[in-house]
């Protein structure tokens, strides 16, 4: 009687090998899986089609990009530099303005980027993006 | 003699208990912290920008070439299999924004073109990838 009882308690002892090596592998596949790389972004408007949503126009400040890289703030050729100098006293006129890159298809992606970066500098709430047509 | 001996093989067993603790720490933070960004196969030169924002859930990558090829998950994609791609990618993770990932040469017109395809796929936020100054 005293020795079955014994030999219970021993095999109460849960053999917990297995699982360790499950959880083992799991850490190994999450740690090898895992990449902490996060895309810095600048979020960028694209404005519908639909007609409700036209501005009228003296609350819109355009910013024309030509395909040579020329950039125009309402119908005034200016240099990147000067975008966002530009872009603050329009909106110290007009503090609801919103801004509306208007690109040519030629254009590079990194202007574009700079200016809109510069605007968004300047104060711009909205900036959004159209294509010349 | 022999009752020391028995002793010192009882300490042998090494206590796994505090490692086992860390091991299961370890793991729930790899679950918790894992996200699975699909790469895009090519790693475009980013333009700069001051204004950009780490973007918490932008997980749907989808990179533009210099020379304006549109890479998403490692293949390279058709300007028309865009809205396919992102509707199947928004399914998965319903809460997920996109990021294009534009090469500063790539051209505006094809970044309009895809913003314009996402839009009709049904996802509201598209930012433009940048890289910090």
């Amino acid at each position: 009687m005293r020795r079955r009882f014994k030999k219970k308690r021993e095999e109460s002892e849960i053999n917990i090998t297995p699982m360790l090596d499950i959880v083992f592998i799991m850490l190994i596949f999450f740690i090898v899986t895992t990449s902490f790389v996060k895309e810095i972004s600048i979020d960028v408007n694209r404005p519908t089609k639909s007609p409700i949503k036209e501005q009228k126009k003296s609350e819109v400040i355009s910013i024309r990009i030509s395909a040579e890289g020329q950039i125009f703030v309402q119908d005034r050729l200016i240099t990147v530099d000067a975008v966002r100098a530009n872009i603050e006293s329009y909106l110290a006129l007009k503090p609801e303005a919103s801004v509306v890159v208007v690109a040519a298809r030629e254009a590079d992606a990194g202007f574009l980027v700079r200016v809109i970066d510069q605007s968004r500098l300047a104060g711009a709430r909205n900036v959004s993006l159209a294509a010349q047509k | 003699m022999i009752k020391r001996r028995n002793r010192s093989e009882e300490d042998s067993e090494i206590n796994i208990t505090p490692m086992m603790d860390i091991v299961f720490i370890m793991l729930i933070f790899f679950i918790v912290t894992t996200s699975f960004i699909k790469e895009t196969g090519i790693n475009p030169n980013r333009p700069e920008a001051e204004t950009a924002t780490r973007a918490e859930q932008g997980n749907i990558l989808i990179a533009v070439s210099p020379s304006d090829q549109i890479w998403m998950n490692k293949n390279q994609i058709q300007l028309e299999s865009v809205r396919i791609l992102m509707e199947s990618a928004h399914a998965e993770n319903p809460e997920s924004s996109v990021v294009i990932v534009a090469d500063e040469l790539a051209s505006t017109g094809l970044i309009i073109d895809i913003m314009d395809q996402i839009r009709l796929s049904g996802i509201s936020k598209v930012s433009l990838s940048a890289k910090e100054k």
